[in-house]
């Protein structure tokens, strides 16, 4: 596996603090603020720059995570994180207002990313609501962007082994687009990105 | 449920003051912006160029990576922070006690130095003004 620079996105609340927390092995940085918008999601801190976790391979090569602030108004560390990725993890509360919605906007908000990479969803919170189908998820995305391929599993954010599993599920996406990239680069003669 | 500070009056109308103060204290000023720590706009005055809510969480995205690096570094609390640009500078500090930040663009017709001296005294006198009843 190659070194891997995540994203983790999607709406203030899903639990994009909470993966980076259970998924990294160093400490991670943090910017958290006091949270001003109890309506939105009642919690008492939220992220206003970034996350950033670390999970080692080997000596040499690690996944690097990054969250970013769920809330529109910082979209300028969504431009700024996005540049260095290579693929989003994107969480949506499946408690939110209209959570299909939301993963739909957020996945055209990144749509750059799944071009270049991949894009897979998490869907949490979904203890906390009488029924969070994840095909109702599939199916509107399947609508909205019938020739798009974006995995959905239901996660616990918290969850350690959840979010490998899901982390790794975006790896192995990320790794074949960039070995079917390498081998039509080797047939051009173009040096493409090497996966190894 | 206690109101947030840029929906409160209290924190709105002595925002206005201490940035006023800020305006007089310094004219060099070009923007001055009252935000939350999560960055919302409480109060702005001075240049209607930028789109305040904009800066506002510019602002406290630049104060909360600072931050950050201090504590990452353990060099204790950060104080203040400085983006000095060519054609201006801004200058942050937090108001002490509150989860409130002071972010203020001067021209560089002011010293860095006294654009910092007129921020701090902005931010405790903000401070004090919210002692009171
Ligand atoms: N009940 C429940 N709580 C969750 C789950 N996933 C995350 N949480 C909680 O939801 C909140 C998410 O907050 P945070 O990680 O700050 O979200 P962020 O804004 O996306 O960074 C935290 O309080 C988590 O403990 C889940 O699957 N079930
Ligand atoms: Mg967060």
């Amino acid at each position: 596996m190659a070194e891997h620079v995540i994203l983790f996105a999607g709406p203030m609340g899903a639990g994009k603090t909470s993966a980076i927390r259970a998924l990294s092995e160093i400490d991670v940085v943090s910017t958290e603020a006091a949270n001003s918008d109890r309506t939105v999601a009642d919690k008492p801190t939220t992220t206003v720059a970034l996350d950033y976790g670390e999970i080692g391979i080997n000596e040499a090569e690690k996944v690097r995570l990054y969250g970013v602030p769920g809330q529109r108004r910082f979209d300028f560390m969504w431009t700024i994180l996005a540049e260095r990725a290579e693929g989003v993890l994107l969480l949506v509360n499946a408690d939110a207002d209209n959570p299909v919605e939301t993963a739909i906007e957020y996945v055209k908000e990144f749509f750059a990313l799944y071009e270049r990479g991949g894009i897979v969803i998490g869907l949490t919170r979904a203890d906390l609501v009488p029924r969070a189908l994840i095909e109702e998820y599939a199916n509107a995305l399947a609508d909205e962007m019938p020739d798009v391929m974006i995995p959905v599993l239901t996660v616990d954010a918290r969850s350690q082994e959840e979010m490998m599993t899901l982390l790794m599920t975006l790896i192995a996406n990320i790794e074949l687009k960039q070995a079917v990239a390498d081998s039509i680069g080797v047939g051009v003669g173009s040096g493409g990105r090497r996966a190894r | 449920m206690t109101l947030a500070p840029h929906l409160d009056s209290k924190y709105i109308v002595r925002g206005e003051l201490a940035l006023g103060g800020l305006r007089d204290l310094a004219p060099s000023l070009r923007y001055a912006s009252l935000l939350t720590e999560d960055g919302f706009s409480v109060v702005s005055v001075a240049g209607n160029e930028f789109d305040s809510n904009r800066f506002a969480s510019m602002a406290s995205s630049t104060q909360a990576l600072a931050d950050a690096v201090a504590r990452e570094l353990q060099l204790g609390d950060n104080e203040f922070v400085i983006v000095a640009a060519e054609e201006g500078h801004v200058v942050q500090v937090r108001v002490q006690g509150h989860p409130l930040v002071l972010a203020a663009l001067f021209t560089d017709r002011e010293t860095i130095g006294g654009s910092l001296t007129a921020a701090r005294r902005t931010a405790r006198r903000l401070t004090t003004l919210l002692m009171a009843k």
